[in-house]
């Protein structure tokens, strides 16, 4: 990954008649990133990476590719190629000439051609397959076959459409750690648009979350998940607790906040959430509280509870624990590897929980 | 052994009563003796002999052919790209175009016939193979139309897409992509409405003038008793071809919903 920035969108907006799919968009890319758009179905995700492709003029705002302006550039002269939702193979084109298809007729020799199309093949790990048939192919590898065909063109930007949403569990996981081991080694811009926030997070660099239109917080994984700018980001990546509450203190770093159901916590402000007041929202990881029989020792603050219900993840097992003051059951996320006490509906527990692992959501009135 | 209910014997009934006249015309026409009534006097091919040496009938069967591929042609174009627009886009007048396109299939052969004649008439377009090709692609349009939608229907647009983003123009993803994977569409619909200007007789009768295409030379052969098992046998042979063409166009209309995944 270089500071080079090689897509950038300013301002772009579109509209469909009176619908505003995309508002606002500025967001600069850099050369060799894997970065994802992340966002529920119908937050404009789609249009932004179909505005890139040139597949949708933007009604408003600009869109500039290693540096030019791709106004006016149609779709078949931009340096981008992309992977479709649906594969979009071609089925009356074998493997072979559904890869060489852009290659062909462009004045290229045919042994060059012949070249491409077998290290193309070979990349994705379907090498010698040329001669077989688009219909007979699986889903998995009409998805290579799809990555293949476009990374032949030698793309500036890959884009890539929910490239494994056809795809089941198993094979997804798998195509998860190929396609980032890919795009680490050509070390092409990928932009992959996806709802599901696991995907995004193994793959990519950086992740874009959208809601309604809007970019509502660019971050690396990392920070997406320890810091969401607010609820709504907070509860799309992961499960979180979220209680309210009071500012009672604060100096250069840190805030002291009441809620409901724990003693004064000396908390981080969080540089992404915004609007202080005397009432904010604040969040806890399932994975970030403690629980046990007695009060544990060594944190910030305790408070008893009783437990709902369980639910086995294998990995590691969730508790849904009833605490005074709060209406909702919070979440807590024991790995299976401490766990060593079992807790059944309708125990006495104990959670605990360290002021440093609360995030600071900001204020939940206000409008980003 | 279940006894037959009455649905079933309705239905063969129904389907007897359809499609035994028509069986009846192929019978006839192997038969050694000029008036068409049962017994069957003995078995001939020479009806079918005699066609190949009747200079009208040759002529008239051009005439046939020359029009139904002129208007297969003429109306498989039209549909092919009318049929994109109807499943691809959403504009003004979509519903009001489709349903003028639909037409024909329902306004009567005679209505059609006569007015096309007094159009053609006024424009200065004397009753000919011209006036029937004319003629015959406005009614095969409808069949060429729902033909070529229903193979659109399974046609993936990112397909075109992919040919766009992969460096192909406009033209070129039609020629390279679109085309290749709804020709077996394309071909059924010309197989149809070849059919259906192949078996026309009443525009062709109005607008033929002197130069008959074969519905009409087979109609004007009927009034001679003489000449009946001949027509006799020439009507077999077209109903064969007729159902081998549908046959083949079902076969290929199948094919092209199969090939799109």
């Amino acid at each position: 990954m270089s500071d080079v920035n090689i897509i950038q969108l300013v301002d772009v907006e579109k509209s469909f008649g009176s619908f505003t799919a995309v508002s606002n968009l500025s967001l600069d890319l850099k050369q060799g990133e894997f970065f994802s758009l992340l966002g529920p179905s119908g937050c404009g995700k789609t249009t932004a990476l179909r505005m890139i492709a040139g597949f949708q003029d933007p009604t408003r705002g600009r869109i500039l590719i290693d540096g030019q302006n791709m106004e006016d550039v149609p779709a078949n002269r931009r340096p981008t190629n992309m992977v479709f939702q649906s594969y979009a193979i071609f089925p009356h084109l074998n493997v072979g000439d559904n890869v060489s298809y852009g290659l062909r007729h462009r004045g290229i020799a045919r042994a060059e051609i012949d070249a491409r199309v077998s290290e193309a093949l070979a990349m994705v790990e379907l090498g010698g397959l040329q001669k077989r048939r688009a219909t007979e192919l699986s889903g998995g590898q009409r998805q290579r076959v799809a990555l293949a065909r476009a990374l032949v063109m030698r793309p500036k930007v890959l884009l890539l459409d929910e490239p494994l949403s056809a795809l089941d569990k198993k094979l997804r996981e798998q195509m998860q750690f190929e396609m980032r081991h890919l795009q680490r080694s050509l070390g092409i811009t990928f932009v992959m648009v996806t709802h599901d926030q696991y995907e995004a997070m193994t793959m990519s660099d950086r992740i874009g979350v959208m809601f309604k239109g809007r970019l509502v917080q660019v971050d690396a994984p990392a920070v997406l998940y320890a810091r969401p700018r607010n609820r709504e980001v907070a509860s799309f990546i992961g499960e979180m607790n979220f209680l309210a509450a009071e500012v009672i203190g604060e100096d250069a770093g840190t805030l002291t906040v009441k809620t409901p159901c724990f003693a004064p916590l000396k908390i981080a402000r969080n540089p992404n959430a915004v609007g202080y007041g005397n009432h904010i929202l604040t969040g806890i990881r399932p994975e970030q509280l403690a629980i046990g029989r007695a009060a544990p020792e060594g944190y910030d603050a305790t408070v008893e509870g009783q437990v709902g219900d369980v639910a086995f993840y294998g990995e590691n097992v969730h508790y849904h624990v009833r605490v005074p003051g709060v209406d909702r059951p919070m979440a807590v996320s024991v790995p299976n590897y401490f766990h060593t006490v079992d807790y059944a509906r309708g125990d006495k527990v104990w959670l605990g929980v360290q002021g440093a692992s609360v995030i600071d959501l900001g204020s939940e009135d206000t409008e980003i | 052994m279940t006894r037959p209910s009455g649905l079933t014997i309705y239905a063969m009934l129904y389907l007897a009563f359809l499609y035994l006249p028509v069986l009846v015309l192929p019978l006839f026409s192997f038969n050694d003796g000029t008036i068409v009534a049962f017994p069957i006097k003995g078995w001939t091919l020479d009806w079918y002999r005699q066609l190949g040496a009747q200079e009208t009938l040759l002529s008239a069967l051009g005439n046939s052919l020359i029009v139904g591929l002129i208007s297969a042609m003429l109306a498989t174009s039209m549909g092919l790209f009318a049929a994109r627009a109807y499943v691809r886009y959403r504009f003004r007048g979509k519903e009001a175009s489709e349903g003028l396109v639909m037409l024909p299939l329902v306004v009567p052969g005679i209505i059609v016939a006569s007015s096309m004649l007094v159009l053609f008439i006024s424009l200065g377009l004397k009753p000919s193979l011209t006036a029937v090709i004319l003629g015959h692609t406005f009614l095969a349009l409808p069949f060429s139309v729902s033909i070529m939608k229903s193979a659109f229907d399974d046609f993936d647009v990112s397909l075109e897409e992919a040919a766009f983003d992969l460096g192909s123009s406009a033209v070129e993803a039609f020629r390279r992509v679109t085309l290749p994977i709804v020709a077996p569409g394309i071909v059924s619909s010309l197989l149809v409405t070849f059919t259906v200007s192949f078996d026309e007789f009443v525009l062709a009768f109005f607008l033929s003038g002197n130069d008959p295409t074969l519905p009409v030379y087979i109609w004007s052969q009927i009034r001679f008793p003489a000449k009946l098992p001949n027509t006799l046998a020439l009507g077999s042979l077209l109903l064969l071809a007729s159902i081998l063409l549908l046959v083949v166009a079902e076969y290929f209309r199948r094919r092209s919903s199969k090939s799109t995944m």
